[in-house]
């Protein structure tokens, strides 16, 4: 195994480097590196550092958002060889930013960190309908219903989110995130939701977590 | 000014930063005022004022004079797509795409930009952003003593050092220009749009217009910190705030506040260590921003305008007196103005903002 290669892949990840991401990674494809080696510890061992600096101020969001395109960058010529060999997501998430607000860069920045971590995420963008979660997590075999709002105007769409999924009797299959700015830790338990986090880094932790414990 | 000033004053001021354009329409609606004033109003223009009249205001903060130092001219506000849900993408004045939804009250979508490259700053951008003297009304600004409010302090608006640019390019586009391969692109970008807020402001004030404070915009900060990295935004932004304040005290002006949403505690020492003094609007409320750890911090040379969470408005009087009992001990440290921390947002209750505008102006110091 070329470690010395997928360490190159974690580090230009890193550092953003996306054009030559895709060429390392079809190198590493070429060297017979099987796909899901070059994921895990080429460019998702990348995208955790970047989380973990992140978190800590290391890095801020640039850093992020081009190591985010990076990292789709190599996903996107893995792709074919993933799906070939039967790799799958480690689970699945619909992410939107609910109904009435149209602010969406914090919720992106939570689909790349969770895509970084190997997770399937349905993006539903923004202005999202509470029924829409709910129909999305069912049909789509969801795991997480992760619900972003920018304004104090809309963040009691997520409640009706939760009094949905009650009705809906899903809550013991499908997990509830929460978060944007005027959301925090008492709003979360007052409306029921699972979790709230303090930035995206935290957030892609917890959902890989919540799969990780909810599909064994 | 004299409580920024630490010199003695009788009263705090009842200041405000205006209003989420909804709750203005709600008041009406309420019949607290008229709907022509309510869709009329601006920061600082008649309306404001009068509104200030109706709930006992003195001034708002954010109403200082506007010279032309942004895009000039702006881009063709143009509709490009009416899509299938009713929302539309646009090109807006600062030559972003946006999608933006009618009745949907929200900040709108970023949707792609035009500032990618050198090429598209060069043709499109840079002949914007140059100084010429077409910005400037001379004829108002040689009047301008002349005319200028006398029952409250009159702020020179002195533009952004990066977040115009960010508004050019979205978040997005702007960590790109950071990091793509033409190295000294955004940094040729924060100089070129510099140059031309030093310039604009160096205009004005030869005119010998005569301004009580000096007030830049960036909202570079967002919940977590900065939206990019202090030592960059150090880098490129100092030696122009440095410039342009000392330009401001040339003219008699030191004061000099800075709007900025978020947690801005990570580029303080940047404004603080070249001229910006004045923070505002201190968002303790949504963001959970902070002046007094800051004020530990910077010592006396840190002032404050802002700090109030304006979330109270929305609930009771004991909140709204929990509030004023916090501003009173942060005006007690000196050299801070209470003020809601943001634009007062729908569901505000008008009695309780005149019960606030009223109190904290009996607060005796």
């Amino acid at each position: 195994m070329n470690t010395e290669l997928l360490n190159e892949i974690s580090l230009n990840l890193q550092q953003g480097k996306a054009k030559l991401i895709k060429e390392l990674v079809q190198q590493a494809i070429d060297e017979g590196i099987p796909a899901e080696t070059i994921l895990n510890d080429g460019l998702m061992a990348g995208m955790n550092v970047i989380g973990e600096k992140f978190k800590n101020n290391d890095v801020y969001i640039p850093e992020v958002l081009i190591a985010a395109r990076a990292m789709n960058n190599g996903a996107q010529v893995l792709k074919p060889y993933l799906a070939a060999s039967g790799v799958k997501a480690k689970g699945k998430v619909c992410i939107g930013t609910v109904q009435g607000d149209l602010h969406d860069i914090g919720k992106n920045l939570v689909k790349m960190m969770m895509e970084g971590k190997g997770l399937e995420v349905v993006d539903l963008g923004s202005d999202v309908a509470p029924e829409t979660f709910i129909e999305t997590a069912i049909n789509e075999n969801c795991q997480i219903i992760a619900c972003s709002a920018l304004l104090t105007t809309t963040m009691d769409v997520m409640g009706k989110v939760v009094e949905l999924a009650n009705e809906a009797g899903i809550r013991d299959k499908v997990r509830i995130m929460i978060g944007g700015a005027p959301v925090d830790e008492a709003f979360c338990r007052r409306i029921g939701a699972d979790l709230y986090t303090e930035d995206a880094a935290s957030a892609a932790d917890a959902a890989a977590a919540f799969c990780a414990e909810m599909l064994g | 000014m004299n409580i920024l000033h630490y010199r003695d004053a009788d009263r705090l001021p009842a200041v405000h930063f205006g209003y989420w354009p909804e709750l203005l329409v709600e008041w009406a609606e309420q019949g607290h005022l008229d709907m022509a004033l309510a869709k009329g109003w601006r920061d600082g223009n008649d309306a404001d004022r009068e509104i200030d009249r109706l709930i006992g205001w003195d001034f708002n903060w954010g109403g200082a004079a506007s010279p032309n130092n942004r895009l000039f001219p702006p881009f063709e506000y143009k509709v490009l797509e009416e899509l299938p849900d009713g929302s539309r993408r646009i090109q807006n004045r600062e030559g972003l795409i946006e999608k933006v939804k009618p009745g949907v009250q929200s900040i709108p979508m970023e949707d792609d930009y035009q500032l990618k490259d050198r090429e598209a700053f060069e043709k499109l951008y840079k002949p914007r952003l140059t100084y010429t003297p077409e910005r400037i009304d001379f004829d108002y600004y040689r009047h301008f003593n002349e005319i200028r409010p006398t029952d409250r302090p009159v702020g020179l608006f002195l533009g952004s050092m990066m977040g115009d640019i960010r508004n050019y390019c979205s978040v997005i586009g702007m960590s790109y220009l950071i990091y793509d391969e033409d190295e000294t692109l955004f940094e040729d970008i924060v100089n070129q749009n510099a140059d031309m807020q030093f310039k604009v402001a160096e205009a004005v004030l030869s005119t010998g217009a005569a301004f009580d404070f000096g007030h830049f915009w960036e909202d570079i900060c967002f919940k977590s910190g900065p939206l990019i990295d202090p030592k960059l935004f150090d880098k490129l932004t100092a030696p122009h705030y440095k410039k342009i304040t000392d330009l401001c005290l040339a003219h008699g002006i030191d004061i000099v506040s800075l709007d900025c949403d978020g947690v801005t505690e990570q580029l303080l020492r940047t404004w603080i260590d070249n001229g910006v003094n004045t923070m505002f609007p201190i968002e303790v409320g949504v963001w959970g921003d902070q002046f007094e750890p800051a004020r530990k911090k910077y010592g006396e040379r840190m002032l404050g305008v802002g700090g109030m969470d304006k979330r109270a408005f929305r609930e009771d009087k004991a909140a709204v007196d929990q509030e004023i009992e916090r501003m009173k001990r942060l005006a007690s440290l000196g050299g801070f103005i209470p003020c809601p921390d943001h634009r007062l947002m729908p569901g505000s209750k008008f009695e309780l903002v005149q019960y606030y505008a009223e109190k904290i102006k009996d607060v005796r110091l």
